[in-house]
């Protein structure tokens, strides 16, 4: 997929956000989930965003990923992303941090009371 | 007595002798006299001819002194001043009655002498200068060239903002040092110093603005129909070529005006169209611009000015070498309007966009945004849910269908059913390209594609009649199976 990379590149990173580097919220990591919200696509969006739009648009991708397909630094992929965000374009989920997630044991013993509360 | 008549006698006849030989002798004077009368004029008219000669020549000394005089003074001078600038006039022989002269001739070929000697050292001078610069900025190229890849490095590697700011920033200024250098190589003939591979125009385009401080006030759009690309020899000219064009004109206009660059595709090649609103060039600025830009004349480093300008000049000796042309005219609004146009024939390519996915920054195709939404709709509104074959195809969004379907819109839906992975081509037509779809990308969303299109009530409730089985059937399982210590204890 990528034949191209050993060779240098002839549109610079920058130029997808105007030089910025800061995104508009601080809430986004390279794992945050996104998904697209679902709007239509306009001709106000820079062709860039549309990209993004576009891919996201069968399912829901990590920045990362996102960035990766757009050749792009996450930095940048973040900038655009919060633009997006902002927009209501797009949806971002913060990922879940390991030690928040359910303990299985827990839930095994909620089924098994279901189980016996049916039984 | 006889002796005095004999004495008188001799007297008289030695008188006589006398007399006759005086009578003789002053004939002889007289004829002397006349004689030397007649010299004597003739000497005198010789006398004054001469001093009347001697006195023209004298005037002719002087006037041939004056004329070396007006040579050294006036005449070298004016022709120094002409060989820098070809305006200037030389001005003739001072006395116009020395025309055609030997000293007429023998002047103008020391004149000739002169311009040639000064001709040739100036070339040479400027020859050395330019392999001093060619040396320095080559060498300087491929650092910044190093610097540019690792900056690119960085900026992957890490993500703080901040110092994705300033790594960003350090970019952006490096592409501006590496423009200049690149220009002042090209104008001292070294080669672009790059070579890249075939490369989709408009990501040219974009990259080209993306080199020049003011770059978002560029607003790019997008005629191509097709995926049209400049073969990899060229990029880089063509690039440098935009580049000085765009800087002219973000040059030349004010820092809140846009300066509007138009990709359109001709019949036998592509062309860059660059319009600004600014302030314009006046009739000999575009004049000395279109010299420049022809590529013609051999280039001399003194002729930029100072602080040198060599963006034009750059560029017009790409163009030569390269064999594409530029143009720039004033614009019908007021500004300046610059055309670079590529010849198809050599210099351009169309590329396939899944093996070679486009840029994300590059313009789209400007006529995708109406027919876009339609084509898009269509599909999707279809009330079968598509087969899982077609399904890529048909909930591709953007471009992919809205380009083939722009020019032909009637075969394009009869065609889609039976070919599921690339538009059909109409007959006759260009192969057209799809838009910006890697093609793993595909294989991906394939599946989670499926779950797009809407379902019809029949598939949901059988969907959901699974789930309960499912379950009914594992509650079955777990109540068959030997009790576990918890289900034990309840029952």
């Amino acid at each position: 997929m990528t034949p191209r990379q050993s060779n240098r590149r002839l549109v610079p990173a920058y130029l997808a956000t105007g030089g910025r580097a800061r995104p508009s919220r601080n809430t986004l990591d390279r794992l945050s989930l996104l998904h697209s919200a679902g709007m239509p696509v306009t001709s106000e969006v820079r062709p860039e965003e549309r990209r993004i739009l576009e891919l996201l648009q069968p399912g829901a991708l990590s920045l990362a990923e996102v960035a990766a397909h757009l050749h792009l630094p996450v930095s940048v992929v973040k900038v655009l992303v919060a633009d997006l965000v902002d927009a209501g374009r797009l949806h971002a989920r913060v990922p879940i941090p390991e030690a928040e997630q359910f303990d299985r044991q827990i839930l095994e013993r909620v089924l098994d009371g279901l189980r016996s509360l049916k039984s | 007595m006889t002796s005095i008549p004999e004495a008188l006698l001799w007297c008289l006849s030695a008188g006589t002798a006398a007399a006759v030989v005086l009578a003789a002798l002053l004939v002889r004077t007289h004829k002397q006299r006349a004689d030397l009368r007649q010299r004597l004029t003739a000497s005198e008219e010789q006398n004054s001819a001469t001093l009347h000669s001697n006195t023209e020549l004298s005037a002719r000394l002087r006037a041939t002194e004056a004329e070396i005089r007006h040579l050294a003074g006036a005449r070298l001078p004016d022709l120094t001043m002409a060989l820098a600038h070809p305006h200037v006039p030389v001005r003739g022989l001072l006395d116009s009655r020395f025309a055609g002269s030997e000293t007429d001739h023998a002047l103008t070929a020391v004149l000739e002498q002169i311009g040639q000697a000064v001709t040739s050292e100036r070339q040479r001078v400027d020859a050395a200068a330019q392999s001093t610069l060619r040396g320095a900025t080559t060498t300087i190229q491929a650092l910044l060239y190093r610097l540019q890849t690792a900056l690119q490095d960085m900026q992957h590697r890490y993500d703080d903002p901040q110092i994705a700011q300033d790594l960003l920033d350090a970019d952006f200024l490096n592409e501006q040092a590496l423009r200049r250098i690149q220009a002042t190589s090209v104008v001292c003939g070294a080669w672009p110093g790059l070579t890249r591979e075939d490369s989709y125009l408009a990501e040219l385009v974009v990259g080209a603005t993306s080199r020049l401080r003011g770059y978002e006030r560029v607003q790019v759009s997008n005629q191509l129909r097709d995926p049209v690309a400049v073969v990899a020899r060229a990029v880089e000219p063509i690039a440098i070529t935009v580049t000085e064009l765009l800087a002219n004109a973000l040059h030349h206009s004010h820092q809140e005006l846009p300066v509007t660059v138009t990709l359109q595709q001709g019949n036998r090649g592509a062309s860059v169209i660059i319009d600004d609103y600014g302030v314009g060039m006046h009739d000999d600025e575009i004049k000395h611009a279109m010299e420049l830009l022809s590529g013609d004349d051999d280039l001399l480093l003194t002729q930029l000015g100072d602080p040198p300008r060599s963006g034009f000049a750059a560029a017009g000796q790409l163009v030569r070498q390269y064999g594409y042309g530029v143009h720039v005219e004033p614009s019908p609004y007021g500004g300046v309007r610059a055309v670079v146009y590529i010849p198809g024939d050599p210099l351009l390519t169309v590329l396939d966009e899944s093996a070679q996915p486009m840029s994300v920054m590059a313009p789209l195709p400007h006529r995708a945004g109406v027919p876009d939404r339609s084509s898009s709709v269509l599909p999707t509104g279809a009330s079968t849910p598509p087969p899982a074959a077609h399904a890529p195809s048909a909930v591709r969004p953007a471009a992919a269908p809205a380009q083939t379907a722009a020019p032909t819109p009637a075969p394009d839906p009869a065609a889609r059913p039976d070919a599921p992975a690339a538009p059909a081509p109409a007959e006759g037509e260009l192969p057209r390209r799809r838009r910006r779809k890697p093609v793993s990308e595909d294989e991906q969303s394939a599946p989670r594609a499926e779950s797009i299109p809407p379902r019809s009530p029949e598939e949901t409730a059988s969907r959901w009649a699974a789930l309960q089985q499912g379950t009914e059937s594992g509650r079955a399982a777990a109540q068959s199976e030997p009790p576990r210590s918890p289900e034990g204890n309840a029952h």
